[in-house]
């Protein structure tokens, strides 16, 4: 990282924004690496076993889980990552399932509430209300009252996904639907626009950089969200579950339950990924609608 | 038929111990054709008599019409274009999507209106480059090509030119003549710039605060087409002073 910093009035500069940033992240996730192969190093070699024993259990080596990845499951089973993708595709049902409704739902009540300031002081405390109980605590429930309508289990969860999913995106979505200037609603109110005119051509064309914050925020947690709801709803195919039970296993192979959570990490990284693709082709940023040499010259002026 | 009918308008903000008379008793009638400038010290109501017209806000004593009918009615029948300090033009639109907008949001058919206002505002070559790739100047003349499409009768400008640099301002002056002789509309302009009232008008009518009200309205007679040769004549400079005189008797008042 320092080397970044060192780097950053030369060669560093003339990078494109896109591979600087992913370069840190990269860098970012050596750096994690490193600092857990050390502290394994140090502390083993110096006998401390405070805050955390450095031993192959409890902290086995970065590339031992990454091996553990390849082996059988059980003896004879899958390699343990096709079982981990597998089960990532169910989980990832779930989690865009619920992203997609979570995601419909917290637009529509973003804008019902720039509409109608009298639903929003009528709702918004509902809204805000329901972010307050536990997601652990509405998950069974969830599970028990989709079971009794006859929802089939992925649904269930993909509801709970939904619940964490929504409330971001109604906030920001209303948050980003209020943000025009004054001075454009003046403009469409002086074109005689009707509501839906200034909907579509400026409150949501502004919104797009707000509600895409939050879709980011709103893609890990419904990954969360599908996790957590694949416990109380005893669905036995996706991720959820073999975090669970490679959990109960830890003592003795603790390596696989880091291989899954590095695994559920992929995920999450992946559908932020997707979403950070779309949000590139729907809002257009000054940065990459910007001739490459004008940036260039910018940014080794600006240093 | 005139373009402005006011008769003892009066606009009053809030209510109770709170609230601000901004005008009083504004009378004022505007012709087909006109060019007249607001001037008054800051808090005068310039701004607040401009948006009463556009119907941005509404009065509340007295009648005003715009084109003989009410200003709500005007209004829904698209009869003004605005263009404020700021550009405010969106971001995610082309310069020529940006003058569009207008034309979309009335369902006009016209796609040769934007590329004509462009040209008439000289930036027929910057169509395709988005509002952020331009100075500021050229900012604001997408905005008054924008508040032109669709052949308003009455444009409003308050302080449009407020944010450019002297030469800029100038060179701006120059094209909003042009512009105003090329199309005929009505100009209702808001300034703080007595030389930019005077170089612009046909009346400028000066106003003044506490509560704002109209205390002199003076007629430029200046020559038209107005060049770099109006600005040097002793004509120009006798209607400045006159300006000057007037803002300045009202500050002895006050
Ligand atoms: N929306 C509003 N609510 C309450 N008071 C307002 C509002 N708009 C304007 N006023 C008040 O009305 C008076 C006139 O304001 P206005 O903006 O019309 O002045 P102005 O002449 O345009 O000033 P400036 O030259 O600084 O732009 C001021 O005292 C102001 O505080
Ligand atoms: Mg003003």
């Amino acid at each position: 990282m320092t080397d970044g910093v060192a780097r950053k009035t030369g060669r560093w500069a003339l990078l494109s924004p896109r591979t600087r940033k992913n370069l840190s992240v990269a860098g970012v996730v050596l750096t994690l690496i490193l600092a857990w192969e050390l502290y394994k190093l140090i502390w083993s070699s110096l006998g401390w076993i405070r805050p955390v024993r450095p031993d192959d259990v409890v902290m086995p080596h970065v590339w031992d889980m990454v091996i553990e990845l390849f082996r059988p499951v059980r003896r004879g089973g899958n390699l343990l990552i096709l079982d981990l993708l597998v089960r990532s595709l169910w989980t990832l049902r779930e989690a865009v399932a619920g992203f997609v409704v979570g995601g419909l739902i917290g637009f529509g009540l973003g804008v019902l509430f720039v509409r109608s300031r009298l639903a929003e002081r009528a709702f918004m405390p509902y809204v805000v209300a329901s972010q307050t109980v536990p997601i652990l605590a509405i998950a069974p429930m969830v599970v028990v009252w989709g079971g009794a309508i006859g929802l089939p289990q992925w649904m269930a969860v993909a509801v709970i996904a939904a619940y964490l999913t929504f409330f971001p995106v109604a906030i920001n979505t209303l948050r980003g639907l209020r943000s025009p200037d004054p001075n454009s609603l003046e403009l469409m109110r002086s074109y005689a626009a009707d509501p839906s005119a200034v909907l579509w051509k400026l409150q949501v064309p502004s919104a797009l950089p707000y509600i895409f914050t939050a879709l980011k925020v709103s893609a890990t947690a419904a990954i969360v969200g599908a996790l957590i709801g694949e416990l109380p709803a005893g669905f036995q195919n996706g991720l959820g579950r073999a975090l669970l039970t490679f959990s109960q296993q830890f003592a003795v192979q603790s390596k696989k339950l880091y291989a899954t959570v590095i695994i559920c990490a992929a995920v999450g990284i992946f559908f932020v990924g997707m979403v950070t693709l779309a949000e590139r082709k729907f809002v257009p940023h000054r940065e990459t609608l910007e001739p490459e040499g004008e940036m260039l010259a910018r940014a080794s002026a600006g240093g | 038929m005139r373009v402005v009918d006011a008769k003892g308008v009066g606009k009053t903000f809030g209510t109770g111990s709170e609230s601000v008379e901004a005008l009083r008793d504004i009378n004022l009638t505007i012709d087909p054709g006109e060019f007249i400038s607001l001037i008054g010290p800051s808090g005068c109501g310039k701004s607040t008599l401009l948006r009463l017209v556009g119907d941005l806000t509404g009065p509340t004593s007295g009648e005003l019409s715009i084109n003989g009918k009410p200003a709500s009615q005007a209004r829904s029948n698209r009869d003004y274009g605005i263009v404020f300090q700021k550009a405010t033009l969106l971001d995610w639109r082309t310069v020529k999507k940006n003058v569009e907008l207008p034309l979309e949001i009335m369902d006009i058919e016209d796609s040769a209106a934007a590329d004509e206002m462009l040209d008439l505002v000289q930036l027929g070559d910057f169509k395709e480059h988005y509002p952020w790739q331009l100075s500021g100047g050229m900012q604001q003349r997408v905005a008054i090509a924008r508040a032109l499409t669709f052949n308003p009768s009455l444009l409003l400008m308050d302080e449009p030119f407020g944010a450019l640099d002297e030469m800029t301002r100038e060179q701006m002056q120059q094209e909003v003549l042009r512009i105003w002789d090329e199309t005929e509309t009505t100009v209702v302009f808001v300034t703080h710039s007595i030389p930019e009232a005077v170089f612009l008008s046909t009346r400028i009518v000066v106003m003044s605060p506490r509560p704002g009200q109209i205390s002199d309205v003076i007629e430029t007679g200046l020559d038209h087409p107005r060049d770099v040769e109006t600005r040097e004549s002793p004509e120009y400079y006798r209607k400045v002073t006159e300006v000057r005189e007037a803002l300045r008797r009202q500050e002895g008042h006050g």
